[in-house]
């Protein structure tokens, strides 16, 4: 059996295979970077490398959800919907009552604060719904999801009437999504992105909570039989993936100032290329937010390569296709070789 | 516990059991009448019955018949994947490709039949990928088939010019008018060819299912792998090639929208692996497999498209997603309380 | 050529595992066209020797000869084109598919790939209905009976020109009146050429159907005669037991308290009319053969299954919920370790607190620094083989796994443990060290439940006894007498 010599390095402790795929992930990312280095004009720019990480802040929020889910066999498909809802609902409730004779100019005229509230709670009770079909009904949850993820959106649409909303509103509604950090260009969204990640990091590895993520994700019979409550925390888990997509609803409306109905098309397949470039495992019980994290670096930089080459976006689908297919690949090789 | 009792536990199925074989038998025939019903006296205070207007009217069944030739071409080959077990997301996209190479090879110069069976031979390929990456390589069938819908989705994109939205004529090369003929032009009883293509291909699917042998294997290998394996039935084989058939069925529906349209839209397809779901689901097929119909599957598929026709002149347009997500959930439901499927580790 | 008088002759066969030697030389000729008994208790090596011939298993070194010629499967479905059909617990038919259908799965004729009605489908009914008339061909196999559908299997195996056909275990899931039909139709295949193997604990069975029977013991091969040479059931039995030396039992120093468990009329569509005490301290045994019950009792217990019946656990009633159960206090180390006790791709140090994660956590936030000591004190009390509390569960060895999953119970501090089939698949020396285990816990006052079909085991180490057979529990015996082992098999295998 051949001995890896990463492995030996590591003072002759033997590391996880999560960890192991974590930083054979990293090592692909160096290796795609090196290589955009070389091919892309003008990659290799502070500015340019700070916006790799930063600039799919909004998906990777999304992917904590999408990665906890996965890790126990789920997926969410609803959270692009979701994200949409939430950026909706918020501009309508907050919108001045009867201030225009245009319908689209009018809202709840609700205060700031409480409007937000509300519209995180509008996402919530999608989550539930998800909730109610995959862990009571067990009903696959594809199926489930995509079938949510029309109501959400279908229900931004019919609130915007097919277009958007984005007039009548108090001066506050820009602020968080716009806001920088002092003396960089570093959106506030960012750091709630950055912060968010590391609480989920460490309610995965440190948490009763996370550990109970994997168990169920492990062996859901066993889980059931030490006395898991495993339809509660699919619970938990589904109104937690629906309420990260209402956050970061809320902070792109802010950021645009309007609650559009077509926002976030596409975000749900993105997340989840994210978590499985990350190492994430369909099986269960396997993969870590850490990955999802450097999964969408990796997604940056193939993206932003494409549009240095001056490729047209259009080859973002292939891509991704092209890319999760790759990496599916190659983790289940490095898996199979590690053990011998 | 009383020995009757014990003895009625390890008997036969009771009567509640058949009584819900019953109703799955007929329940889509009653939901399609009820909602046809719905539609046609919705309107009726203002246009007379089967008048102009009216659901019910001659146009009206044209057009709703007309715009259902891609869903009802193939859904029927997406039920027979789904009683195997297995299901392929990526049909929306392979559509939209088809009919952009379709509506490629038309515009540059190709005759009707040529580009036809590019496009078809290009569907196989594409289910032939998808069964590879399912039964070769063992990827789980909802990932391997969101790979293969972005992939199909992108490269039918790279092939729509940048700057288009479509592959469509212009001043300078316009798309040749025959290219309506087949999906538009009323050939007979004022429906056109592809109308009749997917009524043969449901009639074939429909005697695939019943009376050949990958019909019967389909439904063991989704009923009970092992005994089907132990059978001796090579479940890699039948499976890919069910993906196969689903490619094809897929890449006519592709050529049925762009000759519809006059143009190759690389994003006709979506949503329409959605409305297969949805039609299959109202046909009472199984999520885990074993059970489904072709036939019943076709009328889950009229459902959607009177659904969806239907509400088009009674709300606006920005309604229509709510509504097919309803309908999803609805159907969901149903499916649950009728069909008793195993359930999924 | 003319057929050979044996259909099957076995040599030397031998079958050895990492940690011991499942079939030990073993030979013995089965006759064509007789119903053959299997009989031995549990770890006999009938059910690997079973699997050795139906490819599920392959043999360590040995002949096997069918009709004459070498024979070997890799797989069931080699077993089964060679002329060895097994009906197995699990069904398998495809409900979905009518019984006709069912029959020709795997041999229809076709042209172009469309069914043809041939005279191959008629006679194949034709099999289905001289065995059982009343099952009709077009019907949907769902709505038979299990026994009707054991039937279509049968008919299946018989049109497909088996030589031999396996029945494990066959009549678990029958009333009476069905066994006697599955035992017309057994009766009948010797004169369609069919020879069948039919293993079973239920010696009664043995005498009305065999002819002949072959006793197995520890590995070996006892015995084989025909059946009307055989005296009787006592006689069967002293074959299966031998001089079986018990390990001797300790007895409990001290009174046992109060009655903590009480079970009244628990019945399951398996168990029938359940009821026992159980107190503090004690430990008691569950012993019977496959079938007899056992897991369902324990799931039952446990929460993990519906029943009917009442269970009293310190007074308050337990809710049929396995969370609420677990909160009341007892905790089950599963039967199938792999698919319901362990987590295998996690550490041991993540499959140990699972069910106590409070006494390794604050506040919902975990410390890995006791987990690891917890971890530790059991690799260390259990002697657990492994480097390092991070290594992947799945990399152990079935005893090291069964430990782990023992050490997660007993983490969870229970009150009432309950163990199925506790030692199975492991090692003398780590057996012995579960045991020793055992008694510490029932010596610090918790009860003990244990589920077992190794008899040595429950000699070993219960109080009392209990004795399951077909779902009853049919005598309890106190440990400590004189243990007449020939009258406890003579029980369980459904002597009266």
């Amino acid at each position: 059996m051949e001995t890896n010599p990463v492995q030996k390095g590591l003072a002759g402790m033997r590391m996880s295979n999560e960890s192991f795929i974590t930083l054979f992930m990293i090592g692909v990312l160096i290796a795609l970077f090196g290589a955009a280095c070389v091919v892309v004009p003008n990659f290799y720019l502070p500015q340019n490398m700070i916006n790799l990480l930063t600039n799919n802040w909004y998906i990777i929020i999304v992917g904590i959800g999408v990665t906890f889910l996965l890790i126990t066999g789920n997926f969410d498909m609803s959270v692009g919907g979701v994200i949409a809802l939430t950026g909706v609902l918020s501009v309508y409730f907050c919108q001045g009552a009867n201030v225009s004779r245009n319908e689209l100019a009018n809202g709840l005229g609700l205060p700031y604060g409480v409007a937000i509230a509300l519209a995180l709670l509008g996402a919530m009770s999608v989550g539930a719904i998800n909730a109610f079909f995959i862990a009571r009904l067990k009903v696959p949850s594809i199926i489930v999801t995509l079938g949510t993820m029309m109501l959400a959106r279908g229900t931004a649409q019919v609130i915007t009437r097919g277009a958007q909303r984005n007039t009548s509103l108090p001066d506050v509604f820009g602020v968080v999504g716009n806001m920088t950090i002092q003396g960089t260009s570093i959106k506030v969204s960012v750091l709630i992105m950055v912060a968010l990640v590391a609480a989920a990091f460490v309610l995965e590895k440190l948490t009763v909570f996370g550990r109970r993520t994997y168990l169920i994700g492990a062996n859901p019979e066993a889980a059931r039989l030490s006395g898991i409550k495993v339809a509660r925390h699919l619970t938990w888990l589904y109104i937690l993936s629906a309420l990260l997509a209402g956050i970061t609803g809320i902070l792109l409306a802010s950021e645009f100032k309007a609650g559009v109905s077509s926002r976030a098309t596409g975000y749900e397949f993105d997340a989840l290329v994210i978590s499985l470039l990350g190492g994430v495992s369909i099986s269960g019980g396997f993969g870590s937010v850490l990955g999802m994290f450097v999964g969408a670096v990796i997604l940056s930089v193939m993206t932003s390569s494409a549009t240095g080459l001056l490729l047209s976006p259009d080859w973002q689908f292939t891509l991704k296709g092209v890319v999760t297919f790759l990496a599916i690949l190659a983790q289940r090789y490095a898996l199979d070789r590690r053990k011998g | 516990m009383s020995s009757t009792r014990q003895e009625s536990l390890r008997k036969a199925p009771d009567r509640s059991e058949a009584l819900r074989a019953y109703v799955k038998q007929f329940y889509i025939y009653v939901v399609l009448l009820l909602i046809v019903s719905v539609f046609s006296v919705v309107k009726l205070g203002q246009v007379p019955m089967f008048g102009r207007g009216h659901f019910l009217s001659p146009d009206s069944i044209i057009n709703l018949l007309r715009a259902a030739v891609p869903i009802m071409t193939l859904s029927g080959a997406f039920t027979l994947l789904m009683i195997s077990g297995y299901i392929d997301l990526s049909v929306g996209s392979a559509m939209s490709l088809s009919a952009v190479v379709f509506a490629w090879m038309v515009l540059n110069g190709f005759s009707f039949l040529p580009a036809l069976a590019v496009t078809l031979l290009m569907g196989i390929v594409m289910g032939f990928l998808n069964g590879h990456l399912v039964m070769k390589l063992r990827i789980t069938p909802v990932i391997a088939t969101l790979v293969t819908l972005n992939l199909f989705k992108g490269i039918a994109l790279l092939i729509v010019p940048d700057g288009l939205s479509a592959i469509k004529g212009s001043a300078t090369s316009p798309m040749p008018a025959w290219i309506n003929d087949y999906a538009r032009q009323g050939v007979f009883l004022g429906l056109p060819w592809a109308f009749y293509v997917a009524i043969a291909v449901i009639l074939i699917l429909i005697v695939v299912q019943r009376k050949t042998i990958l019909g019967k294997y389909a439904v063991a290998i989704g009923g009970n792998r092992t005994a089907a394996e132990l059978s001796g039935i090579d479940a890699m084989k039948y499976v890919w090639l069910l993906y196969v058939i689903v490619g094809l069925c897929a890449a006519l529906a592709g050529v049925a929208r762009a000759s519809y349209m006059s143009l190759g839209d690389p994003l006709s397809g979506d949503g329409m692996e959605t409305d297969c779901i949805i039609a299959v689901l109202l046909g009472g097929t199984a999520f885990s497999g074993g059970e489904g119909s072709v036939a019943k599957s076709i009328v889950g598929a009229l459902i959607i498209m009177c659904v969806t026709t239907g509400l088009m002149t009674v709300i606006p347009a920005f309604w229509q997603t709510v509504a097919k997500g309803s309908v999803l959930v609805i159907a969901v439901v149903l499916n649950h309380l009728l069909v008793r499927g195993r359930v999924k580790a | 050529m003319g057929l050979t008088e044996n259909v099957l002759e076995i040599r030397d066969l031998v079958k050895d595992f990492p940690s011991v030697r499942a079939v030990n030389n073993v030979s013995f000729n089965i006759r064509r066209n007789t119903v053959h008994c299997l009989v031995g208790e549990n770890g006999a090596g009938k059910s690997t020797l079973i699997k050795i011939l139906t490819g599920a298993l392959q043999r360590t070194s040995g002949r096997i000869l069918l009709n004459g010629e070498e024979y070997w499967a890799r797989n069931p479905r080699e077993a089964k084109e060679k002329g060895i059909s097994t009906l197995f617990q699990e069904l398998n038919v495809v409900d979905q598919l009518t019984v006709e259908e069912n029959l020709t799965l795997g041999m229809e004729d076709t042209t172009f790939g469309f069914l043809r009605r041939t005279d191959k489908i008629s006679r194949i009914v034709s099999v289905m209905n001289s065995l059982e008339p009343s099952i009709h061909p077009r019907q949907l196999v769902s709505t038979l009976s299990v026994a009707k559908k054991q039937i279509v299997e049968i008919a299946k195996a018989v049109a497909s020109e088996s030589d031999i056909i396996i029945m494990d275990e066959p009549t678990a899931a029958l009333s009476e009146g069905e066994i006697a039909r599955l035992f017309k139709i057994i009766k009948g295949l010797r004169e369609r050429n069919v020879t069948v193997i039919y293993i079973s604990h239920r010696l009664d069975e043995i005498f009305e159907i065999g002819d002949y029977v072959t006793v197995m013991r520890d590995g070996r091969h006892i015995d084989t005669k025909p059946l009307s040479e055989v005296k009787d059931r006592a006689e069967l039995i002293k074959m299966m037991i031998g001089k079986t030396v018990f390990e001797q039992y300790t007895p409990k120093e001290g009174p046992c308290g109060e009655v903590v468990l009480r079970v009244r009329n628990l019945s399951t569509h398996k168990l029938r009319d359940i009821s026992f005490d159980v107190h503090q301290g004690e430990i008691v045994g569950f012993y019977g053969l496959v079938g007899a019950g056992k897991t369902e009792l324990a799931r039952a217990i446990y929460g993990a299954d519906p029943y009917e019946g009442e269970i009293w656990f310190r007074g308050r009633k337990l809710p049929p919920s396995t969370d609420r159960v677990i909160a009341a206090g007892l905790a089950l180390v599963p039967e199938e370790r792999r698919s319901q006790g362990l987590f295998s791709i996690l550490t041991v140090r993540a499959n140990v607190p699972v069910m106590n994660m409070k006494k390794v956590s604050r506040k919902g936030f975990i410390s890995a620094a006791r987990e690891r000591e917890a971890t530790r004190a059991f690799i260390d009390r259990l002697r657990i083989a492994t480097s390092s509390t991070e290594k992947e569960a799945a990399k152990l060895s079935g005893g090291n796994q069964q430990k782990v999953v023992l050490s997660k119970c007993l983490f969870a501090d229970a009150d009432l443990l309950m163990l199925d089939e506790p030692t199975r698949g492991i090692d003398v020396g780590a057996k012995s060290e579960i045991y020793s285990i055992i008694r510490e816990i029932s010596a610090e006052g918790k009860s003990i439940l244990i589920f077992s079909s190794e008899l040595p085991e429950v000699i070993n180490i219960c109080d009392t006894i209990h004795l399951l057979y077909d779902g009853h529990l049919r005598e309890t015996i106190r440990n400590g007498c004189e243990i007449d082992s020939e009258r406890i098999i003579h029980i369980v295998t459904g002597g009266a």
